[in-house]
């Protein structure tokens, strides 16, 4: 029960990006196709459970004044680890990602979760909100691509959607830094609206 | 009791202005029209179909805005929108397809203004917030839909080239990539640094080449042939931004109602003959001031934009400030940035610097004691 109340909070009701707006460096970043999308998504997520895995088995082991640093250090473990497999497996999802794979160590979403969740909760609590936790940030992703790929490209996952006429003059802004601003201030609005709604109904 | 009205009270302020936003913006439209039939008569009617299509997208997506948020609906009549789409359509070529200015109008309403509030809450003029948007977007369309006037000289006359300025023999065929004042200047520079690059690389022969090239070009431009062109609106551009002289009858109307206040256009277009004349020509003090007053959007930018009275500075230092940094960054665009033309940016830079501005140009209040820290 408890566990899939932790691993469903992240999808929605906590959102790491729509609802606390942390990790928006990669996520406005990387979000102009949806395989980017979901390669970030996995790589975040992969890193996000197995941190919180082992933060949450080392947390008594871990001196509180020090903690930060052994947060750092664990992640960046797992990062390289999914660096070199990216790289040797998935070159070209690795080379359109770049410093962003390797950002992954100073993400918030990570960094927050080991700090504020995994060191205060038991293992498979911890390993329930990185999954949650990933599953909402490849969401959240998913949702911000689908946008800048159809409107800034034309296409989705690289089918062609629009046809030709569009694809020759796309809305090239959606894929240009501003675009991801604008389309995020329109997604954080619409769920503001979602919640205000949710909230007026439960009163 | 009867006798009590005739010592009338009302709370202060007891100075009353008739302007209203209604009025201002009615105003504004009217001083716009003259570059209008000035566009309509270099261009053709076509330009009265884009303009017209950009304020009816723009009333519309006001009103669409206003229905969504439960804002009373008649907030649209202020009239606002209609300057808003007429701008917007003045910002962007004549050759363009109708939908761009229709999509430039609706973003400039629905994302800078409405999004951030509405009329008097927009941080940035929606209209050039529009072009900008539509610049990033269509890089193409935005800079390959010139037109060359219709009225471009005598009829058969080939010694008018298509953006209307007059090709001297000097003037070699591979010189036109673009059609405006602008882009020709662009080219000038080019070739400077082409020419500088060359010396170095000890080819004289090409440096000098280079160089006769760009300072006939130059010479071509300052010439009182093209200063004439510039200054009635027959050379390719923008569609409302071409007609110095019908953009400067609208203005003397707006001076006249009491709209414009002067300090803002004064020293942004003095700001920009000032830094143009500095650094607008091949060296320093060598810029050609008119050319760079006349061409491109400046004319437009300087009475119509620089002026807006949301994003602009409320204080007079702070006017100054806006209208000298404008005209700096106008000029730092043109010659070394990557657009021919840098007025819309400037604008749209220092209307983020207003809040600031205005902060650090507040005057003492009455009676208020300056620190001495």
């Amino acid at each position: 029960m408890s566990l899939a109340r932790e691993f469903v909070k992240g999808i929605y009701k906590e959102n790491p990006i729509f609802r606390i707006v942390l990790g928006m460096c990669p996520f406005l970043a990387v979000s102009v196709s949806v395989e980017n999308a979901l390669g970030m998504g996995a790589a975040a997520g992969f890193v996000l459970v197995c941190s919180n895995f082992l933060v949450s088995l080392l947390r008594n082991a871990i001196p509180s004044k020090v903690r930060i640093p052994c947060y750092i250090v664990i992640i960046a473990t797992f990062v390289t680890i999914v660096d070199l497999i990216m790289n040797a497996y998935l070159p070209d999802l690795h080379r359109n990602l770049g410093i962003f794979i390797p950002l992954i160590v100073v993400n918030c979403i990570i960094l927050g979760r080991a700090e504020g969740f995994a060191n205060k909760n038991s293992v498979p609590a911890a390993i329930a909100d990185g999954l949650g936790m990933g599953l909402g940030f490849t969401f959240a992703m998913i949702v911000m691509a689908t946008f800048r790929e159809i409107l800034g490209n034309g296409t989705w996952l690289g089918i062609n959607l629009l046809g030709e006429a569009y694809t020759s003059q796309p809305l090239l802004i959606a894929v240009l830094a501003p675009g991801a601003f604008i389309l995020m201030g329109f997604i954080l609005g619409f769920f503001n609206i979602l919640d205000n709604r949710r909230k007026g109904g439960a009163r | 009791m009867p006798e009590a009205r005739r010592f009338e009270l009302a709370m202060s302020p007891h100075v009353s202005a008739t302007a209203t936003t209604r009025r201002v913006m009615t105003d504004v439209s009217i001083a716009l029209l003259p570059a209008l039939a000035a566009a309509v008569y270099f261009f053709g009617f076509r330009v009265l179909l884009l303009t017209g299509l950009s304020v009816v997208a723009a009333v519309l997506a006001e009103l669409l805005c206003l229905r969504f948020m439960k804002k009373p609906v008649n907030i649209v009549l202020d009239g606002s929108a209609v300057v808003t789409g007429i701008l917007l359509a003045y910002n962007v070529p004549p050759g363009v397809p109708w939908w761009l200015p229709v999509l430039g109008s609706a973003f400039a309403i629905v994302v800078a203004k409405q999004a951030f509030g509405g009329l008097g809450n927009n941080i940035v003029n929606p209209a050039l917030l529009g072009r900008a948007f539509l610049m990033a977007s269509f890089p193409v369309l935005m800079t390959a839909g010139w037109w060359a006037p219709l009225a471009n000289g005598p009829a058969g006359n080939d010694s008018w080239d298509q953006s209307g300025i007059p090709s001297a023999d000097l003037l070699e065929a591979d010189v036109i990539t673009g059609a405006t004042p602008l882009n020709l200047l662009k080219q000038t520079y080019t070739w400077d640094t082409g020419a500088t690059e060359a010396l170095e690389g000890g080819d004289s022969e090409g440096a000098e080449a280079l160089r006769r090239k760009a300072s006939g070009v130059r010479a071509m431009l300052s010439s009182e042939q093209t200063r004439l062109s510039l200054f009635l609106g027959r050379v390719g551009g923008c569609i409302g931004e071409t007609s110095a002289l019908m953009l400067v009858l609208g203005a003397l109307y707006l001076f006249a109602r009491k709209v414009l206040e002067p300090r803002l256009p004064l020293f942004y277009l003095g700001a920009v003959a000032l830094f143009g004349w500095l650094f607008g020509g091949p060296g320093f003090f060598q810029g050609d001031p008119l050319f760079h007053l006349l061409s491109g959007g400046v004319i437009l930018g300087g009475f119509f934009m620089v002026t807006d009275m949301v994003t602009t500075p409320v204080t007079k230092t702070g006017r100054i400030i806006f209208g000298v940094g404008a005209g700096l960054l106008t000029m730092v665009i043109r010659r070394w940035g990557g657009y021919p033309e840098g007025c819309s940016y400037s604008i749209l830079l220092m209307n983020l610097a207003t809040p600031l501005i205005d902060r650090y140009t507040k005057p003492l209040a009455f009676g208020e004691v300056k620190k001495n820290d």
